[in-house]
């Protein structure tokens, strides 16, 4: 059996699986603060009491965290120092140079995570090949070390310039360092992320070491409580990419978890793309959309496999802005979020245009609706006053909503100065939220040079059933799927994610001048060392599966791509099938290629992964709260009139039966609005089916 | 419902409500953002990928702005609608363009300034004019630094306008989509790395394609035939935003004056700039500034209002996007002849250095408008330096590097440390420099107090030095500023330090390099750089005495007019 544990901001959600049985039952639990530990303990024993399971027959648990995203954001991190070369101490803080607003004469670049008086440089040079211009001191070293221990430092960075063409100088002060100081963290960039460009590899490593004393302690402490309460199986932790560490990998490389929580949502999509597939559908392409409160996400799920992309920033000055944060180039599944929530605040900017976003009224106060205090319009404020919302039946009623407030908001703010009904009003900041959400998509999906028709979307969050139907009608899709076990989605991704790891070398070298042999002897090293790792965490060698790929570009260019290398011992015969590999990529994503221009390598990447999790997937589905299908009706405003639609209780549908749109659908967390010309449906799973004409 | 009133007539008149004309008007900058994109992501020139150093524009049928990419940089504000709209009027009138052409001009005096920068503009067609011909809504246009323009090597050195490479006249790159194989020849017979630069107009003709799909896609989507009323409605919305943002300061005429290095050496230039605020409409007259310099850092008029209107939009309307109506309020002039109104032959290869430096009497004019939303003066706009030589194999390499010096303090806070303004340009690697060049950078770290202090100080400077660790000659083309003159600081604070460029030999001694100009860096020898700190905003708290940063700095009395 296996028991996924997600913690998130406000819930910590549980997902016990019987894999034999398919049986699943789900659990949610209040998030603890300060330690979140104790809400973990707090729902296993719920989910254990409510499943009759014991802990000692549970043979994985998965788990993933914000801890180590909060640690960043709130800067709670240890107090680390980061050694450089000599003459470059200042790295975090001159940064790329770069303004990330052109217009916004009062921005703020994020501050580094290790100040300037625990910044220092050694003496010590390599050059590009890595090879040893100025030799370490190793007695300057241990003076230093030994000055930084005295000052109260907890972990240690240390990161020197091509130090990713030869780690020897920084492994030398590692070794030395955890000799004499077991009790002090160390990061070295050279395991963290060898790759070239100083900035990018520095941000990295000192942020590892930033985050990694208060991750061992939490790892180690849940270790330890779980084998107290009986647990003896394995526990894996959900990294960024969507796929699973063990317990070590996570404690040695902790920045791996900064995106765990939304890898899981996507990884949800690959849950259901299974399911689904499962039962005859075709669904290769799907499009995972989550809108929550303050933000709305998407990110895609192709064969099976979520796109991942190694630019990601943490901690941005401003959320939205690309270039504010702390870049930190691990894998993490691909995805783009902007401030489209229930919470998006609508107003009329100084050009008297309607604009949503990106600040939110969140949860307090939040939505005008909420009546705690809110005076501006949100989203959620116009869906309720556009019926989709039902103002008796929001989180199965727990928390009843004031429509007078929601209209008195939007009418003030928006109706009357545009001298238009309230409705209308409440229409245009439905529409404008879709709108944004749909365009973001659309470049999301154009930038990997593919068409959004073809994607299946899948809808989730709290706010994501609302729209969903209508950003898949602005982007051309024809199905939409709101999958049930909503509530608890990430944890669901968990369990059906592999184990796997990534390792990483930057070679830059044009393809015709390369150094064969080097590669394959670099290569060879790190799929040893990954299937190393995963046979110690319990995958037979028979079912690792090894994926190569390469970032190149044109000779000159500073944008990679990546590109699938061949299997086998590379060599100047494997040239015509990167190359062809690499002009298939660069036509997809640019439509063109250039003949004749040499390509050349940057990064060589290796994914060594497990086999996927398999699992025969039933939902439990809570009890209706009526014998009808249809409570009823309300009107609801889809554009030009009212009309009067059929309001659902998504418990009480009977499986497959079709029910024509326009139509709202009411459960506990979400509401699924459907409109004209659109059939909807339950599957045999729980989930809802949308298609749309 | 609220409409604006549309200000142009149109054959399909259309009414647009506030909500209808957010959501077309996101849509279009959405349009040239992902025009943009494929233009950044598939160029070779360094500046233009790296440093965002191009824009995509939307125009209508008049070559009016409508929307503008949202990363360009400054120097392309209102550029391309010059530019088309001289097209239309001296060389190719509406009744000439078709389906699949697309015009090539790198005319500095069109473009943005020097001939690197080669403008793109393509024709728009949709449905059918009531003569069956294929109906021209409007253009889409894209200007970028291109790799080589081929002449003497980039830099501030040409002594005329001629030896700054190829002059590309307006002309057909493709004529109804056939290649225009003469004038590809001839690009590529003259330049250096043919390849790359040929493979960066491609890139441009692609970028404009791309925004073309996609505007038509639109067109179909919303029933749209012609895209002239939804401009004149985003036009006048964001004219009638600046307007009111321009009203809320106070009239009057507020002078400032900013001495700048020049050559660095014993010709100094100096900025004299009147800026008017009337009513909601500025003007920004620079009368009394020196003339033409002998180095190639003049500027032409269409740049000069580029980097004019830039920090005025930063104070007065960042959020209002870029199009026609954002700089209809804005008036700028400066005499034929002087350093920025430059007339051929003048060189204006560095012409960036000059440009650069106008935020700075703009600012300080501001300073005395609105004392609470200008920023003390930068270290730095960005010092450039081009490297070229050959590696040990004999391989052939050209590297661009930027450096940013310190960022001038502000109201509420300080300047960052090595950040530029008004250019935005991301630094090269250490790293990668390494990689591209027989170099070994020695040392890349900030200079503590090279900020001026203030109550809310300067942003530090950097020193950064490289050594020729290969057996060749590296030819080096030094283009810095604020060696001999020093950031202002505001209402108090103190300038910054200023920078230092020199040579280290072999022998440990130092020697004289051009601060602009060419020189070899022999095997051996080491180039050191110290950028120049910000200036800081408001006296330093400790000092209870006020005193003014710099005589030349501080801001003058206003006259009221």
């Amino acid at each position: 059996m296996k028991l996924g544990i997600d913690i998130g901001g406000t819930f910590t959600d549980l997902v016990l699986l019987d894999e034999g049985s398919g049986r699943m039952v789900l659990g949610k639990t209040l998030t603890t603060y300060p330690d979140p530990l104790q809400g973990i303990l707090n729902g296993v024993e719920q989910i254990m009491h409510d499943s009759g399971v014991s802990l000692h027959s549970i043979g994985v648990i998965v788990h993933g965290t914000t801890l180590v995203t909060n640690a960043v954001i709130e800067r709670k991190g240890a107090r680390t120092a980061l050694l450089t070369t000599a003459g470059f101490e200042d790295v975090l803080e001159i940064g790329r140079e770069m303004r990330y607003d052109i217009y916004d004469l009062f921005l703020t670049m994020p501050k580094p995570l290790v100040p300037r008086s625990l910044r220092i440089g050694l003496r010590q040079r390599m050059d590009k090949n890595g090879r040893v211009l100025t030799p370490l001191d190793l007695t300057e070293v241990e003076q230093v070390a030994d000055r930084l221990v005295r000052r109260g430092v907890q972990s240690v960075a240390v990161s020197f310039l091509h130090a990713f063409a030869n780690p020897e100088h920084e492994q030398a002060v590692g070794d030395l360092l955890r000799r004499k100081y077991p009790y002090v963290a160390v990061s070295l960039s050279s395991e963290v992320l060898p790759e070239i460009r100083e900035y990018e590899r520095t941000s990295a490593t000192a942020m590892n070491a930033y985050v990694q004393p208060l991750t061992q302690d939490y790892l180690r402490r849940l270790r330890r409580a779980l084998t107290e309460r009986g647990f003896q199986g394995e526990i894996y932790i959900m990294n960024s990419a969507g796929r699973l560490t063990t317990l070590e990998g996570a404690q040695r490389f902790p920045i791996q978890l900064l995106e765990s929580g939304p890898a899981g949502g996507t990884m949800a999509g690959v849950f259901f793309q299974r399911q689904l597939t499962a039962a005859g559908n075709d669904v290769s392409q799907l499009l995972a959309f989550d809108m929550g409160g303050t933000t709305a996400k998407a990110s895609m799920v192709r064969q099976g496999q979520p796109e991942i992309t190694h630019h990601f920033e943490a901690a941005r000055e401003r959320r939205f802005k690309k270039g504010s944060g702390l870049p930190v180039r691990i894998p993490v599944i691909d995805m783009i979020e902007i401030g489209a929530g229930g919470g998006s605040i609508a107003r009329l900017d100084a050009l008297g245009l309607l604009t949503v976003g990106p600040d939110s009224a969140a949860s307090q106060p939040g939505p005008a609706c909420y009546g705690r205090g809110g005076q501006w319009p949100t989203v959620t404020d116009a869906d309720l006053v556009l019926g989709f919302l039902n103002e008796h039946y929001f989180l199965g009623g727990t928390m009843p909503l004031r429509r007078d407030l929601a209209e008195e908001a939007i009418e003030k703010h928006i109706a009357r100065p545009l001298g238009i009904r309230v409705e209308e009003a409440a229409w245009g900041i439905h529409r404008v939220v879709n709108e944004n959400m749909a365009n973001a998509a659309r470049v999301h999906i154009l930038e990997k040079g593919l068409d959004p028709r073809p994607f299946t979307m899948m809808a989730f969050g709290g706010a994501g059933p609302v729209h969903a139907f209508a950003v898949a009608r602005l982007l051309g899709l024809s199905r939409l799927i709101v999958p049930g076990g909503a509530g608890v989605l990430s944890a669901l991704g968990f369990l059906v994610s592999p184990i796997a790891t990534e390792a990483i070398f930057s070679h830059v070298s044009r393809l015709d001048r390369m150094d064969w042999a080097s590669i394959n002897s670099r290569m060879a090293e790190m799929e040893h060392r990954g299937r190393t790792f995963l046979q110690e965490a319990g995958v037979t060698a028979n079912q690792i599966h090894v994926h190569r790929v390469a970032e190149m570009r044109y000779a000159g260019q500073g944008h990679d791509i990546t590109v699938p290398l061949p299997s086998g011992t590379l060599s100047a015969d494997s040239l015509p099938a990167i190359t062809y590999n690499f002009e298939q990529e660069y036509t997809l994503r640019y439509g063109r290629v250039l003949p004749h221009m040499p390509i050349e390598s940057v990064t060589w990447r290796i994914v060594v992964s497990g086999p996927s999790p398999q699992a025969s997937l039933h939902q439990q589905v809570k009890g209706a709260v009526s014998q009808q299908a249809q409570k009823g009706t309300r009107p609801a405003f889809f554009g030009k009139t009212w009309l009067e639609v059929p309001v659902l209780d998504r418990y009480a549908m009977p499986a497959e039966q079709r029910f024509n749109g326009p139509c709202i659908i009411e459960e506990f967390e979400s509401t699924t609005v459907v409109g004209p010309d659109a059939v909807v449906w339950r599957d045999s799973f729980g989930n809802l089916i949308i298609e749309m004409s | 419902m609220t409409a604006i009133t549309p200000t142009a007539t149109s054959p399909t008149p259309r009414d647009f409500d506030a909500i209808e004309l957010s959501i077309l008007w996101s849509r279009l900058i959405s349009i040239v953002d992902e025009a943009g994109t494929t233009l950044q992501r598939t160029a070779f020139s360094s500046v233009t990928r790296e440093s965002a150093d191009f824009a995509v524009v939307l125009m209508d049928t008049q070559g009016q702005s409508l929307a503008q990419s949202s990363v360009s940089v400054p120097s392309f504000l209102g550029v391309l609608p010059f530019l088309v709209k001289a097209l239309l009027r001296d060389h190719f009138p509406p009744e000439q363009w078709q389906p699949g052409d697309v015009v090539i001009t790198n005319d500095p005096w069109l473009c943005a300034g020097h001939k690197p920068d080669i403008g793109i503009v393509s024709p728009i067609f949709y449905g059918q004019t009531p003569e069956g011909h294929p109906r021209l809504i409007g253009f889409i246009g894209c200007i970028a630094h291109s790799p080589d323009i081929g002449g003497t090597l980039w830099g501030a050195n040409a002594r005329d306008f001629y030896e700054e490479g190829l002059y590309i006249p307006p002309m057909k790159l493709f004529d109804a989509g056939r290649r225009n194989e003469t004038l590809f020849r001839l690009i590529q017979t003259n330049v250096r790395a043919p390849q790359q630069t040929l493979g960066d107009i491609l890139a441009q003709v692609a970028a404009n394609d791309q925004g073309i799909r996609s505007l038509l896609r639109l067109m179909d989507e919303y029933g749209l035939t012609e895209i002239d009323t939804l401009g004149a409605h985003i036009i006048a919305a964001s004219e009638k935003a600046m307007r009111d943002a321009i009203r809320q300061a106070p009239d009057g005429t507020y002078h400032a004056e900013y001495e700048a290095d020049g050559d660095g050496l014993n010709h100094p230039v100096r900025l004299k700039c009147a800026l008017t605020i009337r009513g909601d409409e500025i003007w920004v007259d620079y009368t009394g500034t020196s003339p033409a310099h002998p180095l190639a850092i003049n500027a032409v008029l269409n740049y000069v209002f580029a980097y004019t209107a830039y920090p005025i939009k930063c104070v007065f309307s960042p959020e209002v996007p870029n199009n026609e109506g954002s700089f209809r309020p804005i008036h700028v002039w400066a005499p034929e002849g002087c350093l920025l109104n430059a007339q051929k032959p003048a060189p204006l290869g560095a012409r960036n250095v000059t440009g650069n430096l106008l935020y700075a009497p703009v600012m300080l004019a501001l300073s005395q408008a609105v004392p609470e939303r200008v920023q003390a003066d930068c270290g730095a706009a960005v010092w450039v330096m081009v490297l070229s030589g050959r590696h040990d194999d004999g391989r052939e390499f050209v590297e661009y590097l930027f450096l940013a010096g310190g960022y001038g303090g502000r109201k509420g806070l300080p300047g960052e440390p090595t950040l530029c303004y008004p250019t935005n340009v991301a630094n090269v690697p250490v790293e990668v420099f390494e990689n591209d060049a027989p170099v070994l950078v020695l040392e890349k770290k900030l200079i503590p107090g090279s900020g001026g202090a203030g109550q809310y100080p300067g942003g530090a400077g950097q020193r950064f030095a490289y050594q020729n660790i290969g057996q060749h000659p590296i030819h080096i083309s030094n283009v810095t500023e604020k060696i001999r003159h020093q950031a202002y600081g505001l209402f108090g604070g103190k300038t910054g330090r200023r920078g230092r460029l020199y040579v280290l030999t072999p022998q440990g001694k130092r020697r004289f390099t051009p601060p602009k100009g060419h020189d070899t860096l022999l095997p051996g020898e080491t180039l050191v750089m110290e950028l120049p700190g910000g200036g800081g905003y408001g006296a330093p708290q400790a000092t209870k005495r006020y005193r003014p940063a710099t005589p030349s700095a501080h801001p003058q009395h206003p006259q009221h007019g």
